[in-house]
């Protein structure tokens, strides 16, 4: 508990460092293409126009207003996606700043998980625009509970960043198996499909069902799809529970991070 | 002719409170590192260290009982051959790393040197720079604001300071390096060979700058190569070797013994060669 303790003063004391890296993080994700920011508004978009030809054309078996099914959990995906991505090898990447400077090295991974909360605000312009222009009927006053949902996936994200900072530092195969496990996980949550295909998978492939279901982004992705597409309030009791789980993960994270921290100079 | 900023330990700064406490005080010092947790670790290897059941080849003291302390207005001099440890002290005065035993006792600001620049973000300008690393060095938002204007001046670096820094000549980045670390008016500052670096003009300046804080009853830890500072600029030294304290005393009489023991090591190595 002691640590837990550290930790957030080293998180609070260091804010201004953490803006700065932030800004920085920004700063640099603009600078490096010709559209710079303006992909964070595309790329959702084009990602969904893929899965709208994939699954409404050529599978043929879309829900209503499929577009809009999907773009509320493309968005919060990416953003999961991007951050874990970025925060993994946010403390690896610094090696030589950790082995010149003593500082909590706890700021980098919630610098790098904070700086992906901007690309999920940007996210909300073309979510708007579609909404707006596509599917007015879907309109409703649930939306301005999206940032309720999204808190929730903060906390689960940063326990998990946090996490996967640290055991970067010792195997580097972190980075690598990242990248085709969230694919995979991408696919074993909710998001291009509904209720109806969980239902076909728990007949044929039981425990695939399973695995779908009390994975958190269950209850985090239909809580995105009820506030957003079907206009219903979310299912709250589901939703505190992936809270009460995330908030326990974080601590226990944290406190694995700064168990494991006084090495990282020596390892990295 | 530059001369030492102190005499010998009689005529040194008023015995205050803070000169009698020494800046530094490390007893019985000891770093250890653990071969098994050594750099770019995999999977297959811990899996492999695992099935074989061996704890993965052991452990290597970089330092081992290493007891010395620094008071204000003194400066210290580490010498030594390369992989004697050198370095890895400066991390542990610095708190970069953790001792494996002893202890090490800190009273001041400390600011470390250590490597130039590492932590400058290629893609931000000086000035952005300027202000993360002040935030990594916990130094406060509102003193390196104030400070900037100094910075930037004594790294002389002109208009560049608002382009990224990855335009910079590397001599431009040690300027800029030097110049943020010793801006902050630390008690104690550890320097890592960093006094070589830039042109002539900008050296003669660092020279300057270092012995200015020395006279402000700053202690100094250098770990360096070029044994002209240390016979010139310090008024003590340390030889260590294998991570071990060979002797202390006098910089020109380590000084001797370094050159010395060096020369017999050489002599040694090239004996079987013969």
């Amino acid at each position: 508990m002691g640590l837990i303790r550290v930790a957030w003063s080293d998180v609070w004391s260091r804010r201004k460092l953490i803006r700065y890296l932030v800004a920085a993080d920004l700063k640099k994700k603009g600078r490096d293409t010709l559209f710079g920011n303006v992909w964070w508004i595309l790329d959702p978009l084009l990602q969904m126009v893929v899965y709208v030809v994939l699954v409404s054309i050529i599978f043929g078996r879309a829900e209503d207003d499929y577009a809009l099914f999907i773009f509320a959990a493309i968005l919060p995906w990416k953003w999961f996606s991007s951050a874990i991505g970025d925060t993994i090898t946010s403390v690896s990447g610094q090696d030589r700043l950790i082995k010149q400077v003593q500082f909590p090295k706890i700021v980098l991974p919630v610098a790098a998980i904070l700086a992906g909360i901007t690309q999920f605000a940007f996210g909300m312009v073309p979510l708007a625009a579609l909404m707006l222009l596509v599917f007015p009927d879907r309109i409703s006053a649930t939306l301005v509970l999206i940032p309720v949902v999204a808190a929730v996936q903060l906390v689960f994200t940063l326990a998990l960043g946090v996490l996967a900072a640290a055991l970067n530092v010792f195997f580097r195969d972190i980075g690598n198996l990242s990248r085709h496990a969230l694919r995979l996980w991408f696919y074993l949550s909710p998001a291009l499909y509904g209720a109806a295909v969980i239902n076909d998978v728990a007949r044929t492939h039981p425990q695939i069902a399973t695995l779908i279901t009390i994975n958190p982004f269950y209850p985090i992705l239909n809580a995105y799809r009820s506030v957003i597409y079907e206009g219903t309030t979310p299912d709250w009791i589901a939703l505190g529970g992936v809270l009460s789980v995330s908030l326990a993960f974080l601590l226990v994270a944290t406190w694995f991070f700064k168990r494991v921290e006084p090495t990282f100079a020596k390892v990295l | 002719m530059i001369s030492a900023p102190n005499g010998t330990d009689s005529d040194g700064p008023d015995p205050t409170d803070s000169g009698r406490l020494p800046a530094i005080d490390v007893k019985g010092l000891g770093v250890r590192y653990s071969l098994r947790l050594t750099r770019k670790n995999t999977l297959r290897n811990s899996l492999a260290q695992f099935v074989r059941r061996d704890g993965g080849g052991g452990h290597f003291w970089a330092l081992r009982d290493v007891s010395f302390t620094v008071v204000h207005g003194e400066s210290l001099a580490v010498i030594g051959p390369n992989g004697a440890g050198k370095s890895t002290l400066l991390q542990a005065l610095a708190g970069i790393i953790q001792p494996t035993e002893g202890e090490i006792g800190i009273r001041g600001r400390l600011s470390s040197l250590l490597t130039l620049g590492a932590g400058f973000d290629q893609e931000l300008s000086g000035r952005e720079n300027i202000l993360l690393a002040g935030a990594f060095l916990g130094i406060d938002d509102s003193e390196i604001q104030r400070r900037l204007e100094d910075i930037v001046a004594f790294a002389d670096i002109g208009q560049f300071i608002d382009a990224a820094i990855k335009t910079y000549s590397s001599g431009m980045r040690a300027r800029l390096g030097f110049s943020i670390a010793t801006s902050v008016d630390p008690d104690i500052l550890l320097l890592d060979e960093v006094l070589a670096t830039g042109d002539q003009v900008f050296r003669a300046k660092s020279k300057d700058r270092v012995l200015e804080l020395a006279k402000g009853a700053k202690a100094i830890v250098l770990v360096t190569h070029d044994m002209h500072w240390v016979t010139e600029f310090c008024n003590r030294a340390m030889l260590i070797e294998h991570g071990q304290v060979i002797a202390e005393g006098q910089p020109e009489e380590i000084v001797r013994l370094h050159e010395e023991r060096s020369e017999e090591t050489r002599r040694g190595a090239a004996a079987p060669a013969i």
